[in-house]
């Protein structure tokens, strides 16, 4: 026989036993699909992160409050605790500022306030910083103007609005010149930041950013800062900026640490890709239990395929026995039942990959909205093969196993099987 | 010679139960000729008839098809020759359920390499021949139990084979749709075609022109019908 007519009879025979072909499909196609789907969201999950730790710049280091601890750089956790620390000063952030290697310090306060519009009340983070944030981020003004040095400096009461505040209190009213009060301080709003997502983890529309003086003096009566983003001249002077930022800092606290112990600094200095990295250990993790969800979806699959298999042996070794009755070779049986399997995974293979980049792209859609943020899409070629691979074995192996065995016995064994 | 079978036996059960269903049977049947194996429930024309026709091996003793013993084959080898020569109705007719009349008489064909149209028209001449052909696309299930064996008939002479066996063909059948079956026999027989009938039926027996009778395993007699019947005859009363 031919392989042609090997072809033939296996197509034949999926479509005689129709249930039996379209469970094994949807065992395969559940499989594949699956993994696609939690690799993809594994993978955009670490995106995101990553995203969200980029969005600050890749230029960009922290200074934080406090010493290193190296368990874990979290600087999100860095800044709730820098509220209480009070190492870091602007006068810091000015010598830093006077590096060569340094382009722009970007202070930050960060603190919640009652603010107040009109009969409008709502609880806010209010973002103390310097013209250099906006800078730094890229972040742009779509209405009226951020504040400048002269602001900073003259401790002016004036606010810019994130971009959802601004919807909140004034809807369709013009911003610009209007006066809320943030914590009984009247503040004239200057200016309506762009639509920006969330950065770090913060949604910054949610925010009012004001000069930091103003926050320190009016608003919390304090003197130090909570963190400063502080952005370097070029990439690859990263290092050595963090390093001569540190002598610095060292310098002004009067920190004798020659040998750069960083545990022993009242202070510690990040970069963004050292964030990443830390991160990258959490999403690592989560990929790890998506990739067990896969692993089980795929398992489960392969148990249906297997039993699906398994089951339909009885009626199918009898018809193996009557071929061989009436003239197949025990390799006529074997190319029959390898096309079927090929054809049968294939098939399950190809719809199980389109239905796993159709979810994974939904999933993305759903969890961007959820979020509020830009969840990315992204399928790996690695799922692909890992979850195509995995399925296409069991399918293939299952589904020659029994065929073999029974291309083994004599044709009047195979026709009395049970 | 076209069968030699010398001292042959079939002991079934490999380890503990061994049940003997062959106990040194020896016989010849040259081309040509229309043999009846007849005997009991359980005498071994089953197994006889299965090992005669390579579908099974023997335990001991020879089975030799055109001079050539089964022992010279491989199991590729003997589906060849069971593909080209022989042509067998299983007691139990072995019909593949999902597939239809004609799907099933083709189911030889599929492994001897014809083309097409050949197919077709081997199929749709064994089909007529049994007279089935209207059933054609019609599922087993859909057929009453002589119209099944007639398929199976169908399908054992679609190869246009030399021998032909066939295991109680007129078992399940009322006795006109039997006549008609062993009319088709007896027709084929004429045409040159070797017949080995298995059945229990003395009458059926007598249409063959040779009878062999088994009990326990053994042969009890081998002899010439004297007064052969001729299915015809009663086709037209
Ligand atoms: N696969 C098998 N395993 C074990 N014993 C078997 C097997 N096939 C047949 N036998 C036994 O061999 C003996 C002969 O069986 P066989 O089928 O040849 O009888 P038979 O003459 O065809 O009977 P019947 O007229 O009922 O079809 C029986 O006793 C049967 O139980
Ligand atoms: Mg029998």
């Amino acid at each position: 026989m031919k392989l042609s007519n090997s072809f033939q009879t296996a197509l034949v025979g999926l479509k005689t036993n129709k249930t039996r072909s379209f469970l094994t499909i949807l065992g395969i196609v559940i499989g594949i699909s699956s993994v696609i789907l939690m690799m993809s969201l594994g993978d955009g999950a670490q995106g995101l992160i990553l995203k969200q730790i980029m969005s600050m710049g890749p230029n960009n280091v922290y200074v934080e409050p406090g010493s290193f601890d190296l368990e874990g750089a979290d600087m999100t956790q860095a800044m709730m605790e820098g509220m209480d620390i009070k190492t870091l000063t602007l006068d810091d952030m000015d010598a830093i500022e006077k590096d060569p290697l340094v382009e722009s310090v970007a202070p930050m306060v960060l603190n919640v306030a009652r603010v107040v519009y009109k009969n409008n009340d709502k609880k806010v983070t209010v973002f103390g910083t310097s013209p250099a944030y906006a800078e730094i981020t890229g972040g742009r003004t779509i209405l009226g103007s951020n504040f400048n040095d002269f602001d900073v400096q003259s401790m002016a009461k004036v606010a810019v609005l994130g971009y959802k505040i601004n919807e909140d209190f004034f809807q369709n009213e013009n911003p610009i010149g209007k006066t809320i009060r943030i914590k009984d301080v009247n503040f004239k709003v200057i200016g309506v930041m762009e639509e920006q997502g969330s950065q770090m983890f913060l949604n910054v529309d949610d925010y009012v950013y004001i000069p930091i003086t103003t926050v320190q003096k009016f608003l919390l009566g304090i003197n130090h800062i909570q963190s400063s983003a502080v952005k370097i001249v070029s990439q690859d002077k990263i290092d050595e900026a963090m390093e001569s930022i540190r002598l610095i800092l060292r310098e002004r606290h009067n920190i004798y640490n020659p040998e750069g112990d960083l545990s022993k600094d009242d202070f510690k200095v990040v970069s963004a890709k050292e964030s990443a990295d830390m991160m990258n250990i959490v999403t690592g993790i989560l990929t790890m239990l998506l990739s067990s969800v896969a692993a089980i979806a795929l398992l489960v699959g392969g148990i249906g395929i297997m039993n699906i298999m398994l089951v339909s042996v009885v009626e199918r070794t009898r018809e193996i026995g009557l071929r061989k009755a009436v003239g197949a070779r025990k390799k006529d049986i074997l190319y029959q039942f390898l096309i079927e399997a090929i054809v049968l995974t294939g098939l399950g293979g190809i719809i199980g990959i389109l239905l796993g980049i159709v979810f994974a792209y939904l999933a993305a859609i759903v969890l961007s909205m959820a979020l509020g943020t830009q969840w990315s899409f992204v399928v790996s070629l690695k799922s692909i093969v890992l979850a195509f691979g995995v399925a296409a074995g069991i399918g293939i192996v299952f589904g020659i196993y029994p065929a073999r065995k029974a291309a083994e016995l004599s044709p009047i064994e195979a026709l009395r099987y049970e | 010679m076209l069968f030699e079978i010398e001292n042959l036996k079939k002991i079934y059960g490999n380890n503990s139960v061994k049940t003997p269903a062959l106990q040194g049977v020896s016989f010849k049947i040259s081309s040509g000729e229309f043999v009846s194996i007849m005997g009991p429930s359980g005498s071994g024309k089953s197994t006889l008839m299965h090992i005669m026709c390579f579908l099974d091996r023997p335990t001991y003793g020879q089975c030799k098809f055109e001079d050539k013993s089964i022992d010279d084959f491989n199991d590729d080898e003997l589906a060849r020759v069971r593909n080209k020569k022989m042509g067998f109705v299983f007691q139990s007719y072995n019909l593949l359920s999902r597939t239809n009349v004609f799907d099933n008489v083709k189911l030889p064909l599929i492994y001897t390499g014809f083309s097409k149209e050949k197919e077709n028209e081997l199929v749709e001449q064994a089909l007529k021949s049994v007279g089935i052909f209207h059933r054609a696309f019609h599922f087993p299930n859909q057929l009453s139990g002589g119209e099944q064996q007639k398929t199976a008939i169908a399908r054992a002479i679609v190869n246009h084979p030399s021998v032909i066996f066939a295991d109680e063909p007129t078992g399940n059948l009322d006795s006109k749709s039997g006549q008609q079956i062993m009319d088709i026999f007896q027709k084929l027989n004429d045409q040159g075609h070797t017949i080995i009938l298995v059945t229990h039926e003395k009458y059926t027996a007598e249409m063959a022109k040779r009878i062999i009778s088994l009990k326990d395993g053994k042969i009890l007699s081998d002899e010439l019908v004297s007064l052969r019947h001729y299915a015809k005859d009663g086709l037209i009363k």
